[in-house]
């Protein structure tokens, strides 16, 4: 079974609308007719003539099957802005933001009405959501509201290794409080389902350490002996293959050699570091914890090189590649 | 006469007995060949440790206290030895006749044991040399990283970092990138403390507080430091080309990229010494003492390290 993916257009001032008609463009017929754009069809056509792609969009219902399309159609669901003209490229703008918003509400209603399997999202910019009226911080708050979870968790991929971070857009001083039992032990579980969505059926989940060489039996802080522990031996008791804590300089690498297929991070940085670095423009976003499945680009809106044709479509096509290859289970 | 300073030997100190310290010393001792930029090597420990290793004795300047090899099994009676080797090395470098230090890991908890006084290697040395300040570096061909504050719980290292040791930890770094490494303008870049270095105070305010003004210090002084960059963007190679040495705000910042980008070949560096000192940037990895599993690349790389900083400092 071919599973079907919704492509959000993102911010439309962005690069957005490029990077998804320049990997259509690549896609085979049968992949067109299983992807859904969620867009505003002007932006798109825009964009389609920008990079040369010729695409050509049919408009449609989202329920029109797999198929129905004429050869090499694009399937599109159009959301339209309120306001086209008020929106230029590379500029920040409250109806950029709205109709971004809009488009990712109407993804996450196709996709837990089972609609669409996976939703894979171009950036949006969070100061244009903020403009908008969403007092929500990116992609991971406006998916968290949409869909009434309160805490998901940012995955980020590549094909050498995957990591799920306890915490993420907190101050380093408040981090390591905020690693506790409870959450870490949340994290590994999101981390286990994740894993099964991509085909692996029995997850290998290592997680690092909060403090340098897991606090070195207590010598450099006690928290992975008084937080990390209990939180591996419950998962381990709920039947989840975890291992840890692994000090930090040591669980990356292991997990690239193949050891482990996920990585929890504790912060941040610690978990950013090794996936930017090992996977650099294949590394993609995963919003893990949600009831939906959801991908994204590991990258900004760009506005500097917006609608110039020259962004480069190697992150989204690698984002719409794991989204292709994600399950619900 | 003294002897030409380009032709000092390099000393490879023995380590932890037990550990893979003398195996990997001997076998970078026969992959090099006995020598390197015509520096003769030399082991220093106990005789029958190295031999045992596969060393011929003639290269080995021996302790007087002695030592018993068993790999894997580690004996407070070995530490006498296992210091003496550091010692003496250090003598040596110090009377200007060696050219430079490797040493093999040593593990603390053993020497400990016997009332031995430094947490590691580091600490000896700078304490052995009277140097007021050890910093440490770990670098490979392609990276340099220098960690601000290093074995310490993540959760004090907001409170341990100042303008102060960022100043003098990046002037020290800076001045052993010109002396020993041969960069005459070295260019230093400091991380970020917090997520997207902090997004202008969004996500914590020590880049506002206390990296910008350490950077403003720095650059007053005459230095090129750039930053505070976002640690999770500026370790890939494009990146990398706009500076020498990273300095980071904590031990996993500094240790993961070079792990990820070098794991076989890290070097661990002490900077501001008067002597040359590199290390293998691993342990004594006991549970594969003896095995013949033990990877010598980081001992070859820290010696080929160590052999370019003391022809450096011989310039």
């Amino acid at each position: 079974m071919v599973n079907r993916i919704g492509l959000t257009m993102g911010d439309p001032a962005g690069i957005g609308p490029e990077v998804i008609c320049k990997a259509l463009k690549d896609m085979s017929a049968a992949e067109r007719a299983a992807t859904l754009v969620i867009a505003d069809p002007v932006f798109m056509a825009r964009a389609s003539a920008l990079v040369g792609a010729d695409l050509d969009f049919v408009t449609t219902d989202a329920a029109v099957e797999a198929g129905k399309v004429a050869d090499g159609g694009v399937p599109l669901l159009p959301v339209e802005a309120n306001n086209r003209d008020a929106i230029l490229p590379g500029q920040l703008s409250a109806d950029a933001g709205e109709v971004g918003c809009r488009i990712i509400k109407t993804a996450v209603e196709l996709a837990l009405a089972k609609k669409i399997d996976v939703i894979c999202t171009a950036a949006l910019n969070k100061t244009a959501i903020r403009m908008a009226g969403y007092a929500l911080n990116g992609h991971a708050g406006l998916l968290s509201h949409f869909t009434g979870v309160k805490k998901c968790y940012a995955v980020l991929a590549c094909p050498q290794l995957s990591v799920i971070h306890v915490t993420t857009h907190v101050a380093l001083s408040k981090a390591a409080g905020l690693c506790r039992t409870e959450l870490i032990l949340d994290t590994i579980r999101a981390a286990h389902r994740h894993v099964l969505t991509t085909g692996v059926a029995r997850p290998r989940v290592a997680v690092a350490a909060i403090n340098p060489h897991a606090g070195e039996a207590g010598l450099y802080g006690t928290e992975d002996q008084e937080q990390v522990v209990p939180a591996v031996e419950a998962a381990c008791a709920e039947g989840i293959l975890a291992t840890g804590p692994i000090p930090g300089d040591v669980v990356f690498e292991q997990a690239i050699d193949g050891k482990f297929d996920i990585v929890v991070a504790q912060f941040h940085d610690q978990g950013h570091i090794p996936a930017k670095l090992i996977g650099r423009h294949e590394t993609v976003n995963i919003t893990a914890g949600l009831p939906i499945l959801r991908t994204s680009v590991d990258q900004g809106t760009a506005f500097d090189i917006a609608w110039k044709g020259v962004a480069r479509p190697g992150n989204m096509k690698a984002a719409i590649a794991m989204a292709r290859r994600m399950r619900p289970v | 006469m003294p002897t030409s300073k380009s032709a000092d030997p390099i000393l490879l100190t023995m380590g932890e007995p037990a550990g893979v310290g003398p195996e990997v010393a001997v076998r970078a001792f026969q992959m090099l060949g006995g020598t390197i930029n015509g520096r003769p090597l030399k082991l220093i420990g106990d005789p029958d440790v190295f031999v045992s290793c596969g060393a011929p004795r003639e290269a080995v300047i021996a302790t007087k206290a002695r030592a018993t090899r068993v790999p894997g099994k580690p004996d407070r009676a070995n530490a006498a030895a296992t210091i003496e080797a550091i010692a003496s090395a250090v003598s040596l470098a110090m009377k200007g006749q060696a050219a430079a230090l490797v040493t093999a890991p040593i593990n603390k908890h053993v020497l400990m044991e016997t009332g031995f006084a430094f947490p590691g290697h580091t600490d000896f040395l700078q304490a052995l040399t009277g140097a007021p300040r050890a910093v440490m570096m770990l670098a490979s061909e392609v990276i340099r990283v220098v960690p601000l504050t290093v074995h310490i719980p993540i959760a004090k290292v907001p409170g341990s970092i100042s303008i102060a040791s960022i100043v003098e930890t990046a002037e020290i770094t800076l001045a052993a990138l010109k002396r020993d490494f041969g960069i005459a303008a070295p260019r230093l870049a400091v991380a970020g403390l917090n997520p997207h270095a902090g997004e202008d105070g969004d996500i914590g305010r020590e880049e506002i507080d206390v990296l910008r003004p350490a950077i403003a210090a720095l650059q007053a002084k005459g230095h090129t430091v750039i930053g505070p960059l976002p640690s999770d963007t500026m370790f890939h190679g494009e990146a990398r080309t706009r500076y020498d040495v990273a300095l980071c705000m904590y031990h996993d910042q500094a240790l993961i990229p070079i792990k990820t980008l070098s794991f076989w070949d890290g070097v661990n560096v002490t900077l501001g010494l008067p002597i040359v000192r590199t290390s293998p940037d691993h342990g004594t990895a006991f549970e594969i003492a003896g095995t013949g599993k033990a990877d010598p690349r980081s001992m070859v790389a820290a010696v080929r390290m160590a052999a370019a900083m003391a022809d450096a400092r011989a310039r």
